[in-house]
């Protein structure tokens, strides 16, 4: 019978494959540690107040912005005390993005990739002028662009005019202390294709709108996109991974072709998460650097996400295989339980073999060494896979933990969320093509050992006649021994 | 650090006249900025020179190092200035209720714009100092987050890269405004104090802990999670990704802490060392004398509590030297105004009760009929429809 590579390698051969792809994880982590930055750096721009003097402020062509030729008429903050009959659609917040800094003109790359503005309201108490702590806000928000040539003008990007709830609260209510207002995600951009942008906000007025906001002293907008460096590491590491998946999973699927029996449930596994991998590891943000592509966010989650549900569903159907459980009804239970059900199965799976140990004594020394080094192998690769799929869980648990572009430890070299993240990457790459070569069907000839009770172990240990070839020698050697 | 040490240079060549130092010795020299409170309000169209909106008698007043910081980033000048009228404007709220009540005088060449009383290193001084070296720190800082001053620093932290800073910019995003406020206000609030006798340290000393007070406000903020915002921002909105951010909390809060500082002010006096120092620094040449204090050494005073005691005073707590006036007669050596005709409050017994805040004198009660704005409703943007009240007050005013 043909078993996996896993069966039939040697452990020089074997502990040489584990120590390269240990090696290639802990560079994979040193890369994101040592030379990508945080995955991503926020601006804080502060609205200045322009001043439109249309008729009705209706025009849509019209932008203002404080900086560059052409810049508006700015409006200070002044404007509440006196009784100034302004109207509010003459009050024109504008934020100019990005905000320069070192007397340069900043503009944004293409390799910045995405940009998401957050939007968030000073109000200052007034005890004449309460607020109430939810408020309907209704913002009349247009976007544009403009190149780096220096004649271009803004042009339109988009416009809406949006609710938001206000969430506004104060726990020291005092004269001019300002209201606590929680940020309100206003825009994102799948694509940053150009290299300024200019937001206009009005706070419209009409029918009743925006009447219980209280004294407005600032709108803040938060610009979040993604760092320039972080994502070239990151293609990078796609680039690389991208033909060294491509190029196992081809050969693994030959491998699998050769085979006289049809693929088994695992394999197929196999197979598809190692498309999913490439699918994900495809570098097409290389196309974000030529053209405009606003569905890179979504192209994004669809990637990754199917890359996680296939992963999800290959370590159910890899420890259930070796279980000869059933668990396709266990498959739709929660992201929570499912790591401490792996585990469980996991334990279980070390049970079962131990068990199944017991029996080894009884046969003869060559056919006891190969049954204990691939029980032995079976368990590393288990632990390999709890492994990855604790630190996949424990990725989600540490994202939550509040990583910000403020510093005070200066020291730190190590920027840990983006060493995170490529170590993880790392490794779901490394695990999917140590799990490819491994479980590739063998071409080796397991020998067998002239002895006078060959026989009978032979007829004990092969397979059953209703299940012909479809499992690892282990699982045959698992299920002939629950047989008897 | 060359630039620091040509910075440091260029201030030694700005020595004022023999004349100017000794009128100036009890203060120190880093006050006269405040003047630009007084300039005329700016205008949003940046003039060909940022000196010709500015008013000679302020701009001659400041040091030549303060000078070329306005001449070098455009801007800057419109953020102090918006700066040095919020902190008198917090000064006064602050103090509006104690005898000395901040006021300001007509600034004119070489006279102080918060008058004589920062002669005296007493606590009040100590205060003025904070506050306006904190307003500098905030006002810049709010300033390059609304991209008028094109040359706030992108510091790029994570790795000392010599690279340019749009190459910087482009790999790694730009630090928070507020460290440029910080180091801005550093610069040009510190510009004449090189902490060279003791009231100069005083000054430093306060002026820093002015600069404290608002990253302390920012980060007391951070660890209440008031002030913090956070995004996710990861798959599908997960929080794979987090970015956080700062607020800038309002000036109000900064004074209040400030004011804080100034109820709890150390006294502080010569420690033996710095005895040593400056009779060794006097025998020593007239270039060391000049250069006062290194950088490091600047900000890490050592100051001894007059109360042997005491706790020596902390970076964020606020240093005086000798004890305030009583403030109560008018006393045109020291710029005192005096209580007279102040108004009190009846009932209080603190400093704003008519019996502290009048010295004893007596006061006077009258009845007022006063018009008022009252029930105020609020129309967004611009409109404030108030009715008029109209109220008789019963008015305390000390004689």
């Amino acid at each position: 019978m043909q078993g996996t590579i896993i069966e039939n390698l040697s452990g020089k051969k074997l502990s040489l494959l584990v120590i390269l792809l240990i090696i290639a994880q802990i560079v994979c982590f040193l890369i994101g540690g040592l030379i990508a930055p945080t995955p991503a750096s926020s601006q804080n721009i502060l609205g200045t107040q322009c001043k439109d003097t249309s008729i009705n402020g209706s025009d849509e062509n019209k932008w203002f912005y404080s900086r560059g030729n052409g810049s508006c008429t700015s409006v200070d903050d002044t404007h509440f005390s006196s009784d100034t009959h302004q109207q509010p659609y003459q009050i024109v917040y504008t934020f100019q993005m990005p905000v320069p800094r070192n007397n340069l003109d900043l503009d944004y790359s293409r390799w910045q990739q995405n940009l998401i503005g957050v939007l968030q309201v000073d109000i200052r108490y007034n005890s004449e002028v309460e607020i109430a702590r939810r408020t309907l806000i209704t913002l009349d928000a247009r976007l544009a662009y403009r190149s780096k040539d220096p004649q271009d003008v803004w042009k339109p990007y988009a416009s809406s005019t949006v609710e938001r709830i206000l969430d506004c609260s104060i726990d020291m209510p005092r004269e001019q202390y300002n209201y606590n207002c929680k940020a309100m995600p206003l825009f994102e951009l799948g694509s940053l294709y150009h290299d300024y942008y200019l937001l206009n906000i009005r706070l419209p007025s009409n029918t009743g709108k925006n009447q219980g906001l209280g004294r407005i002293v600032d709108l803040w907008l938060t610009a979040i996109n993604q760092n320039g460096g972080f994502t070239k590491v990151w293609v990078s590491l796609k680039t690389v991974y991208f033909p060294i998946v491509l190029g196992v999973l081809t050969w693994y699927w030959k491998r699998v072709y050769m085979l006289s029996r049809s693929p088994a449930l695992l394999e197929y596994m196999l197979l598809t998460l190692g498309s999913a991998l490439t699918f994900l590891n495809l570098p097409l943000e290389y196309l974000t650097l030529a053209y405009d592509m606003p569905f890179m966010l979504l192209l994004g989650d669809i990637r990754q996400g199917i890359f996680y549900a296939t992963l999800l569903s290959f370590w159910l159907v890899f420890a259930g295989e070796h279980l000869m459980l059933s668990f396709i009804i266990l498959a739709g239970i929660s992201a929570g339980i499912y790591l401490l059900f792996l585990s469980y199965m996991i334990w279980k799976v070390f049970k079962n073999i131990s068990a199944k140990r017991a029996v080894l004594p009884s046969m003869s020394s060559a056919r006891r060494l190969h049954y204990e080094g691939v029980i032995y192998r079976f368990k590393f690769l288990m632990i390999a896979t709890l492994l990855c799929a604790s630190l996949t869980v424990v990725g989600f648990i540490l994202g939550q933990v509040a990583e910000g572009q403020w510093k005070w430890d200066e020291d730190l070299e190590l920027e840990m969320t983006s060493a995170f993240f490529t170590g993880v990457y790392g490794m779901w790459n490394i695990y999917i093509i140590a799990l490819l070569c491994l479980y590739a069907p063998s071409h080796k000839q397991w020998p067998i050992e002239p002895s006078e009770n060959s026989i009978s172990e032979e007829i004990e240990f092969s397979p059953l006649p209703t299940d012909p070839n479809e499992m690892l020698s282990l699982t045959a050697f698992a299920r002939k021994t629950a047989v008897e | 650090m060359r630039l620091w040490m040509l910075l440091a240079v260029l201030s030694v060549t700005a020595y004022v006249s023999l004349a100017e130092i000794t009128k100036n010795k009890n203060r120190g020299r880093g006050s006269m900025w405040w003047g630009i409170a007084k300039a005329d309000e700016p205008n949003n169209f940046l003039p060909v020179s940022p000196t010709s909106m500015l008013d000679s008698s302020v701009y001659g007043n400041l040091r030549r190092k303060q000078k070329k910081l306005i001449r070098d980033n455009p801007g800057v000048l419109q953020a102090i200035s918006r700066g040095a009228n919020q902190a008198v404007a917090e000064c006064q709220y602050q103090f509006r209720n104690r005898r000395w009540n901040c006021s300001t005088k007509n600034f004119l060449r070489g006279k102080n714009l918060f008058g004589k009383i920062v002669d005296k290193g007493c606590r009040e001084t100590a205060f003025i100092y904070a506050i306006t070296s904190a307003a500098v720190t905030h006002s810049i800082a709010r300033a390059c987050s609304e991209g008028s001053i094109q040359s706030c620093s992108c510091d790029y932290t994570h790795q000392s890269r010599t690279s340019s800073a749009v190459r910087d910019w482009e790999w790694g995003g730009c630090s928070d405004n507020i460290g440029y406020g910080f180091t801005f206000s550093r610069d040009f609030v510190d510009t004449g104090e090189r902490g060279r006798n003791l009231r100069e340290k005083m000054n430093l000393h306060n002026n820093e802990a002015g600069r404290t007070g608002v990253v302390s406000v920012l980060l007391q903020h951070v660890s209440s999670e008031m002030r913090q915002e956070c995004k996710c921002h990861g798959m599908s909105g997960s929080c794979t990704v987090k970015t956080c951010w700062m607020r800038l909390p309002s000036f109000r809060v900064v004074g209040d802490n400030l004011k804080d500082r100034f109820d709890g002010a150390s006294r502080v006096m010569v420690s033996n060392s710095d005895r040593v120092r400056s009779n060794a620094n006097l025998a020593n040449s007239v270039h060391q004398h000049r250069d006062g204090l290194s950088r490091r050494q600047r900000y890490n005073l050592q100051l001894k509590p007059y109360n042997p005691e005491h706790k020596p005073p902390g970076p964020k707590d606020l240093v005086y030297l000798e004890q305030s006036p009583a403030f109560c007669e008018k006393n045109p050596k020291l710029g005192i105004l005096g209580t007279h005709g102040r108004q009190c409050n009846e009932t209080s017994l603190g400093v704003d009760g008519c019996d502290l805040m009048c010295c004893g004198r007596g006061y006077k009660t009258q009845e007022m009929v006063v018009i008022e704005r009252c029930a105020c409703i609020f129309h967004w943007c611009c409109e404030v429809k108030c009715q008029k009240c109209r109220t008789t007050k019963t008015v305390h005013t000390c004689l």
